[in-house]
């Protein structure tokens, strides 16, 4: 379970984040939009604390993990990360991207790493892409890489920061796949997105976050169906 | 035109071939190469971690690093030369080829953390994010992400500076040291020639730094492979 209390992060006199209360449980996937500089991403961020926050607290599984004397790195072994635009490491092979953090961190030996590689591989459809440099793949199929990479440490939550928002149209479906059915198999996921498509069919909730605070939430049938807020609903007429 | 062609056979003769001389410009090369490949070594283990202070948040290394490189810079390298060896080891009993290597060094350090500091910077952020995403800690992510990267980006001019070094230590003279400029100038006095034994310098150093741009050029080739599409 993912808590989040009062969180707030400024930027100097920028207030990102204004006091953001929200609870992720296990196996939920939490769908958060809102417009650009809303500070949705920056949320996402402080999760695994990327960013870190101004004031506040984020909990996870009961252990609050910006606080002086926590393991940070432990923390992230279980929380993976989706960006926008790949972050793949290009000097690596697309196998090595995926075993070398599961070898350094000794979760596995590298032939375990390597059997799991090719597993995640086979389930994002890129089992003959192992030996690739990233160079060599297109969008879609770094971020299915990135997404392999990212479950190559057996995390229990999965963030995504606008993982489609950086793809050429045609490549947005192949990764929203994969993402969907990473849902099916109850991964608890935040996912940043503008694909309202997405949000509808697979979220259990959306959040609709706008000036550092979340402005409205719901489930995705009455969200998007029945919108409260002045803001949300503005926001929904300009995206759907 | 034999005649000419006589005198020139005579003076190289004398030049290179009488009383061995050719083996002293054998011992002259020995040094610059050991001088230039421990300085190298000396000057990124230096010029990375003045590359490193100067990234810090720590105050006081980023002051490290520009009171270093100020100093360095704002000095000849045969005025720090010869402060190393007649004043800083001047009653250390160490090889000459080491202390001059180690000046060199020092010397080196202060442009290769300037070349490091940039190859670094050049990496993109989200690479870094990525690993500490993984749960890497900030020296996994800076050793198996970070400098891998840079490195390729910093190559051709670390090899530049690693070229530059080579033709400094022609100064090693000054300390009493035999490299390929000393062993040519003591032909010359030998000889009172001027042109084989000047020359002949220059042909080997400039054949020395051919070689090496060559195998330089390679090892770039080599490390670019990832870049092929």
């Amino acid at each position: 379970m993912i808590e989040v209390k009062n969180l707030q992060k400024h930027f100097g006199d920028l207030h990102v984040l204004n006091g953001i209360d929200e609870v992720v449980h296990d196996g939920e996937v939490v769908v958060v939009i809102g417009p650009s500089g809303s500070g949705k991403s920056t949320f996402l961020r402080c999760l695994t604390l990327l960013e870190e926050p101004t004031d506040g607290q984020v909990i996870i599984d009961g252990q609050q993990i910006n606080a002086p004397g926590v393991d940070i790195n432990k923390v992230r072994q279980n929380i993976g990360m989706v960006f926008q635009h790949f972050n793949l490491f290009p000097h690596l092979t697309v196998r090595k991207n995926i075993t070398l953090a599961p070898v350094k961190l000794k979760k596995m030996t590298q032939e375990q790493a390597d059997a799991k590689a090719i597993e995640l591989l086979t389930k994002v459809g890129l089992a003959d892409k192992a030996d690739a440099y990233p160079a060599q793949l297109s969008g879609g199929q770094k971020q299915r890489v990135a997404i392999a990479r990212a479950l190559a440490m057996e995390p229990k939550y999965m963030l995504f920061d606008e993982p489609t928002s950086a793809l050429d149209p045609e490549m947005v479906g192949e990764v929203l796949d994969v993402m969907k059915r990473l849902a099916q198999t109850g991964m608890t996921m935040v996912v940043v997105t503008h694909e309202m498509g997405f949000a509808r069919e697979v979220g259990d909730r959306i959040l609709f976050i706008d000036e550092g605070i979340v402005m409205e939430q719901n489930n995705p049938k009455d969200f998007f169906a029945n919108p409260q807020n002045e803001r949300t609903k503005s926001f929904l007429s300009k995206v759907l | 035109m034999a005649e000419w062609w006589e005198s020139i056979t005579k003076t190289f003769y004398r030049c290179f071939i009488r009383d061995n001389r050719y083996k002293l410009l054998i011992t002259g090369l020995e040094n610059t190469i050991r001088i230039s490949l421990a300085a190298a070594c000396l000057g990124i283990i230096i010029g990375f971690l003045l590359a490193v202070c100067s990234l810090s948040k720590n105050r006081f290394l980023n002051g490290i690093h520009r009171v270093y490189t100020d100093i360095i810079r704002g000095t000849p390298s045969v005025t720090q030369l010869m402060i190393i060896y007649f004043v800083v080891f001047a009653t250390v009993n160490w090889p000459k080829w080491l202390i001059a290597s180690i000046a060199f060094g020092i010397n080196s350090g202060a442009y290769v953390s300037e070349i490091i500091r940039g190859g670094i910077l050049s990496v993109d952020i989200g690479q870094t994010e990525a690993g500490r995403s993984l749960g890497l800690n900030g020296r996994q992510t800076m050793f198996e992400i970070v400098v891998p990267q840079a490195l390729k980006n910093i190559f051709p001019s670390l090899g530049n500076e690693f070229i530059t070094l080579i033709k400094e230590t022609a100064i090693v003279g000054y300390i009493g040291l035999v490299d390929i400029q000393k062993a040519g100038d003591f032909i010359k006095s030998a000889t009172y020639e001027a042109f084989m034994p000047l020359i002949g310098t220059a042909i080997i150093y400039f054949v020395l730094i051919k070689l090496l741009t060559f195998g330089l050029n390679k090892a770039e080739t080599n490390l670019r492979k990832s870049d092929i599409r």
